[in-house]
């Protein structure tokens, strides 16, 4: 292709790098699930039953669980995230609808087969021109 | 002028690209179909059950680790990935750009500004290596992936969190944490499929995230006056395929959230609820329009490679084609 490209002057990746850097992430994604499947205990240990509140029998590990202000905050905080979130990403996702329509108002519809002149028409909103 | 558009990144970027999505996508078909299983129940049996997709989700999530630590390597080792992170920072003119933006809505702006737009054309000098939009993009999904691959690292072994929590409820508000994580990367998600497809310009797909730059020709007509979008025809199918995909994409986000608040898991409840799903239809409509617009994501994330596919092809022909040319005038 003699084309010039986007690429022509601007610097890459390497393949060797790209080579290496992939190597290294497989090994480092399958050491971490190594690890935390380490994370584990021995079934028979967790939970015992024990008869009293006292004890911590497992109700009473269920309302302990339940009541930990740390996780509570961070559960409701990150609802609060998401709806936020999601509110902002409908208002961009209306933004760009509606800028869409404006773009392609300035495109040649479709079946319009008049002819270009060199350099362009003026449309008559002129598109994303200057 | 074609809609082609200059080239942006590179082929890293875009195979990376290509296979984020792949791997994010079934991340999430997986990852919901927990998540939600009041409304997307036919996807947990599809799949095989809860403990099917579970395992598959773990398969998934090995693959964003290892995508997630080799994209870390790749910015910090090359000079490249360098000089490209500096190129994200957020600018006071992509501020102007969101603003410009709303103007240009309302018919109080002309153009959208440079930092906006996505059909560079004739103005391809002005345009920064990624929009405002696109640098939220980046940020947002660079956290929201890092948080999502540690919390599931922490809940990869619940009986481990149960026992250093001492109650088997910390563990279910980690996984509802992580739920609820995710719902900010597929509503981004949704829109950034919306957002990359349905462009006058490019419908039905950007192809610049699936052709690298070392590909796309650039053609400079110092005669045209900017972007020259107005030489471009628009698809005939674009204004129904649009308002359909944008219809769906905003009834799934807004699904999404709804269900985010109510398909909760913790607190951990004592008695049994029955709650969303078939006993609420319209959110169960909803959200299954959401998993359908990832499900054309998806589709249009491997039709962007089928094209890529066969420009290169092209490509090889017209070489092959000069080869024989300049083989035959020696």
């Amino acid at each position: 292709m003699s084309n010039p490209t986007a690429e022509s002057g601007a610097s890459s990746y390497s393949g060797t790098v790209v080579a290496v850097n992939a190597v290294i992430s497989v090994v480092v994604a399958l050491g971490l699930v190594w690890v935390v499947n380490g994370f584990n205990v021995f079934y028979e240990r967790l939970d015992r039953v024990s008869p009293t509140v006292e004890g911590g029998a497992i109700g009473s590990a269920f309302v302990k669980g339940n009541e930990m202000e740390l996780l509570v905050f961070m559960v409701e905080a990150i609802h609060v995230i998401d709806v936020i979130a999601g509110l902002g990403i409908l208002l961009i996702m209306f933004i760009h609808w509606g800028a869409f329509r404006r773009i392609a108002g300035r495109m040649r519809q479709p079946g319009d087969s008049r002819a270009v002149t060199d350099g362009g028409e003026a449309a008559d909103e002129g598109g994303e021109t200057q | 002028m074609t809609n082609l558009d200059h080239g942006k990144f590179t082929r890293m970027t875009t195979v990376f690209h290509s296979l984020l999505a792949m791997d994010v996508f079934f991340l999430f078909f997986t990852g919901y179909a927990i998540m939600f299983n009041d409304e997307l129940w036919w996807m947990l049996t599809l799949m095989g059950g809860s403990g099917s997709v579970a395992a598959l989700h773990r398969v998934f999530g090995v693959g964003l680790l290892a995508l997630v630590t080799f994209w870390v390597l790749m910015m910090v080792t090359t000079d490249t990935g360098r000089s490209n992170f500096r190129e994200l920072m957020p600018t006071p003119e992509d501020a102007k750009a969101f603003v410009q933006d709303i103007q240009f809505v309302l018919g109080n702006a002309e153009e959208r500004h440079p930092n906006a737009r996505q059909f560079a054309g004739g103005t391809a000098d002005e345009i920064p290596l990624l929009s405002y939009v696109g640098k939220g993009v980046i940020f947002i999904f660079a956290a929201e992936l890092t948080m999502l691959s540690v919390s599931g690292l922490l809940i990869w072994s619940k009986a481990g969190l149960m026992q250093y929590f001492a109650t088997q409820t910390a563990a279910m508000a980690f996984v509802v944490f992580h739920g609820l994580l995710g719902v900010v990367m597929i509503m981004g998600v949704m829109f950034h499929i919306f957002e990359h497809g349905f462009h006058p310009a490019f419908f039905p797909v950007e192809t610049k995230a699936f052709i690298p730059r070392s590909m796309i020709p650039e053609d400079h007509e110092d005669d045209t006056e900017g972007t020259g979008i107005e030489q471009l025809e628009l698809s005939p199918a674009w204004a129904s395929a649009t308002n359909l995909a944008g219809a769906a994409t905003v009834i799934g986000i807004v699904s999404v959230m709804v269900a985010s608040i109510y398909d909760t898991g913790f607190p951990v409840s004592t008695e049994l609820i029955i709650g969303g799903g078939p006993s609420n239809l319209l959110l169960t409509v909803g959200v299954n329009m959401g998993v359908l617009v990832l499900f054309l994501g998806m589709v249009l994330s491997v039709y962007g490679n089928l094209v890529r596919i066969r420009w290169e092809q092209r490509m090889q022909e017209e070489a092959d084609a000069e080869s024989v040319d300049v083989e035959t005038a020696d």
